[in-house]
């Protein structure tokens, strides 16, 4: 049996994790379970994110096959039906996971014998499924991201603070007068550079992929026009900033911010995903492509190296049942229709939800209300299923699973995040870059494999929406394969945060 | 033959290849696996080029791990202090310290290269590598005061591995210049190291010079002014430029210089993975033929296909040839 205890930072310092605590009650409850014991492995976590998707204590059994897959079986079901006459897959070893967070507050015996009894009988009581088993990147749990920024302003009206309240600080990263009147000088000078040898073009674009909002386009566009004035060759006629974003509700609110600019402003609803099928008319030309705090929000996977073999860690969506049945009695409806009515809500949004079922919903306020009360209620459910290969894999669509292998061979058994939302949309900017520019991203960076031997890194409920740490080295390891030098350093504007900066420029 | 059609020289790496190459570059592979592996991969390379109505092949290079270091490798003076690599595409980090030996060759060189290529066609092939500009680029040099001159000692090297090339029966050898758009103020530089590379070398030359296709971007921006008038003094027979992802704008060239000799048309974006139709192959052709006439314009991609999916290359390819056999056919029917 193998305990592996991640949050070591916090076994060190005044108040250190009680581990032993936790273990002990664990073995005795071990103890009188029929488990194998030899296949077992204890992960022990710190679930930093008070909101989050896991429970206590988690039973994730590792598959000794890639399972069978008929997605046909589900189409106008139950969604959270299996596939029918689905043979249980056969397990190789089990994982239980324990958040040591919360562990100290919990009967531990108890709790893990429900989750072994709830993994070696799936389909018996005490949950609601909200979706088959898939990818964790395609879990419903990301229809609820995109529902957060398409339906944001509904959000922000029950809940009467705006998005940019439940950052940390209570503010985005993205509005500091100094980096920008760097970056901007040095803009300046690659400029007069080109139009020495003729080879600056006739538009000079500069680009913001999710704009909080509008502060760094305000202050990066007024510095602009400062130091360009300074300057004296009047480039800000030439200059277009592009504003994208996959929320038309927040681009709106940052456009007032920069109306003053005119038509050196555009904005552009995009897939932050797949950003080259709204930008792709930018290829080799933008000049410097701004992003903040978007990759850590785009749907991932997580891979998992476990002796030596790749898995795909795949995810299924629940509700314990004592908390469907009381949204189920809030609404007046059977607790079999619940899972129905939540598919209605992610496919149509509140506003809608609440014209097509005026009995449940009188108004969109109610609707949001139901979303909110399954969000808060939602858990994931995980395992882990083997892969064929890495080319097998698609990460993203132009890039295979084979990009994960330096990655996976040098960190041991490790599980690590694949960020494929944030890899496809890096992937689908490096392109958009002239030969002569940069793109600059601040979020949620890890900075190597190995830190996941050490630490949770999401997914987290931020508010309605969901949060990740992005794979640094990952990104790193694309970029160079297309030819960009990618470093990760320290946020200037906040030296102590988590959040870091990357910059991305063709390599010489 | 009008409008004969070939490749600029690398053809298109499969991820199981360059997986394996790096497998190499950290000892996982034995040498020897890996030139088996290679001389598979070419065979398949040549086999895709005729299918595909080439009348001009190559090995695509596919024996090398990127257009630089492959030479630098086999450069007797060039230091490589680290030669296992993470990424088989990645750089050497290369180094000069002391002049580059006056003559002589480090085992194994090109023409054995060449060989095996030519064992495995009846079709004519291109043979290229890179020129000493660009290699000069990538070396760190404390051995020389002035940059000119390791220049010219690279070019002076290269020189011996053209005639060994034209001793083994090469027929048209095609030195490639990818860093020379970042640098034009060093245009007479490196026209005169091509010269010093085919000096005495009795062999149809050709000189290609494109705006970079490492991980298939460009390097540089701008336009082929740099070259002229320098180039006019280039000892070679064809010159091979990028038209299709820069557009024909360029071509005024061959109307504002007296350029008489052959022109190796880009008529192919390397850069994309669209494929070209057959129908705007010709039309870029034709663009071609209103500054160079018919019997010097040979029609080419824009640079090597290394960066291209292996279906893409071939569809590309393709129809590079179809659109050449369009405007053959237009031209014959005057």
């Amino acid at each position: 049996m193998q305990i592996d205890v991640r949050p070591v930072a916090r076994l060190r310092g005044p108040n250190p994790l009680d581990v032993p605590a936790v273990l002990g009650p664990l073995f005795e409850a071990l103890g009188v379970t029929s488990v194998d014991l030899t296949r077992l492995k204890v992960v022990c976590d710190w679930i930093q994110y008070r909101s989050n998707f896991a429970e206590p204590v988690r039973c994730r059994p590792v598959l000794a096959d890639r399972p069978a897959r008929d997605d046909s079986e589900h189409a106008g079901t139950d969604p959270g039906a299996e596939p029918r006459d689905a043979p249980a897959p056969a397990v190789s070893s089990l994982e239980l996971a324990l958040d040591l967070r919360r562990c100290a507050d919990l009967d531990l015996a108890t709790s893990v014998k429900q989750a072994l009894t709830e993994h070696s009988e799936p389909g018996g009581p005490g949950r609601t499924y909200l979706e088959p088993w898939g990818p964790a990147s395609k879990s419903c749990i990301w229809r609820f991201n995109t529902l957060y920024w398409q339906a944001l302003a509904s959000w922000e009206q029950v809940t009467g603070r705006e998005y940019e309240q439940a950052l940390p600080g209570g503010r985005s990263d993205a509005r500091n007068a100094d980096t920008a009147r760097e970056l901007i000088g040095e803009l300046l000078a690659v400029w007069d550079s080109l139009e020495a040898r003729s080879a600056l073009p006739d538009q000079l674009y500069v680009v913001e992929l999710g704009v909080g909002n509008g502060s760094q386009a305000k202050t990066w566009l007024d510095t602009f026009v400062q130091l360009d004035r300074i300057h004296g060759r009047d480039y800000y006629r030439r200059l277009h900033y592009l504003m994208g974003d996959y929320s038309g509700h927040v681009l709106e609110r940052a456009w007032q911010q920069v109306a003053h600019h005119g038509e050196h402003v555009s904005a552009l609803v995009l897939d932050a995903s797949r950003p080259q099928r709204t930008l792709g008319f930018l290829k080799d030309k933008a000049f410097c492509v701004y992003i903040s705090n978007m990759y850590d929000n785009l749907p991932t996977d997580e891979i998992a190296s476990i002796g030596g073999r790749p898995y795909l860690v795949e995810a299924r969506a629940y509700l314990r049942d004592d908390d469907a049945a009381r949204i189920a009695r809030k609404l007046r409806i059977p607790k079999a229709r619940l899972v129905t009515i939540v598919d209605r809500l992610l496919r149509l949004g509140p506003e809608l939800l609440a014209e097509t079922a005026p009995d449940q919903f009188p108004d969109a306020g109610k609707a949001v209300s139901l979303w909110r009360d399954v969000w808060a209620a939602l858990y994931l459910q995980e395992r882990y299923a083997p892969l064929d290969g890495l080319d097998a894999y698609q990460v993203a669509p132009t890039l295979t699973g084979e990009i994960l292998r330096p990655l996976l061979e040098n960190a041991g058994d490790v599980r690590m995040h694949v960020s494929n939302g944030a890899l496809s949309s890096f992937t689908q900017t490096l392109p958009l870059l002239h030969p002569f520019g940069r793109l600059i991203c601040h979020d949620l960076f890890m900075t190597s494999p190995v830190a996941y031997h050490a630490g949770f890194y999401g997914p987290g409920k931020y508010d309605g929406s969901i949060l990740n740490w992005v794979n640094g080295p990952l990104l790193k390891l694309a970029g160079n394969r297309r030819g960009f030098d990618v470093a990760i350093t320290p946020f200037s504007g906040r030296p102590d945060a988590n959040v870091r900066t990357l910059v991305a420029q063709v390599r010489d | 033959m009008l409008l004969p059609t070939t490749v600029v020289g690398s053809y298109s790496v499969p991820e199981w290849l360059e997986r394996l190459k790096t497998d190499f570059y950290q000892r996982r592979i034995s040498a020897q696996h890996l030139k088996e592996i290679h001389e598979v991969a070419i065979k398949a390379a040549l086999k895709d080029q005729e299918l595909a109505g080439l009348d001009i092949v190559s090995d695509g290079e596919l024996r090398r791990d990127n257009d630089i270091d492959y030479l630098l490798a086999r450069i007797p003076g060039v230091d490589i202090p680290h030669r296992a690599k993470t990424d088989y595409y990645d750089y050497y980090d290369a180094q000069v310290t002391r002049p580059l030996p006056a003559a002589g060759n480090a085992g194994p060189g090109l023409a054995e290269d060449f060989a095996f290529t030519r064992a495995q066609t009846t079709k004519p092939i291109k043979f290229s590598f890179t020129g000493p500009f660009s290699l000069s680029r990538r070396i760190r040099d404390s051995a020389y005061a002035d940059p000119a001159e390791l220049v010219g000692a690279l070019a002076r090297w290269l020189n011996g591995q053209a005639a060994e090339l034209a001793a083994a029966g090469a027929e048209l050898l095609q030195i490639d210049e990818p860093f020379l758009a970042g640098y034009p103020e060093a245009a007479e530089l490196a026209i005169a190291a091509v010269n010093t590379v085919t000096e005495g070398v009795e062999t149809s030359w050709a000189l290609h010079v494109c705006y970079g296709n490492r991980y298939a971007r460009p390097l540089w921006e701008g336009h082929y002014d740099f070259l002229f008038p320098a180039v006019l003094s280039a000892r070679v027979d064809q010159l091979v430029l990028e038209f299709a992802r820069k557009g024909p704008e360029d071509l005024r060239l061959f109307g504002q210089y007296p350029w008489e000799r052959d022109v190796g048309l880009g008529v192919i974006d390397v850069k994309s993975g669209e494929v070209e139709s057959e129908a705007a192959v010709a039309d870029r052709i034709r663009r071609g033929l209103e500054f160079v006439p018919a019997d010097r314009l040979t029609i080419n991609p824009d640079c090597g296909l290394r960066h291209l999916p292996t279906d893409v290359a071939r569809a590309k390819l393709r129809a590079l040839v179809a659109g050449a056999q369009i405007v053959r056919a237009e031209l014959s029917a005057g």
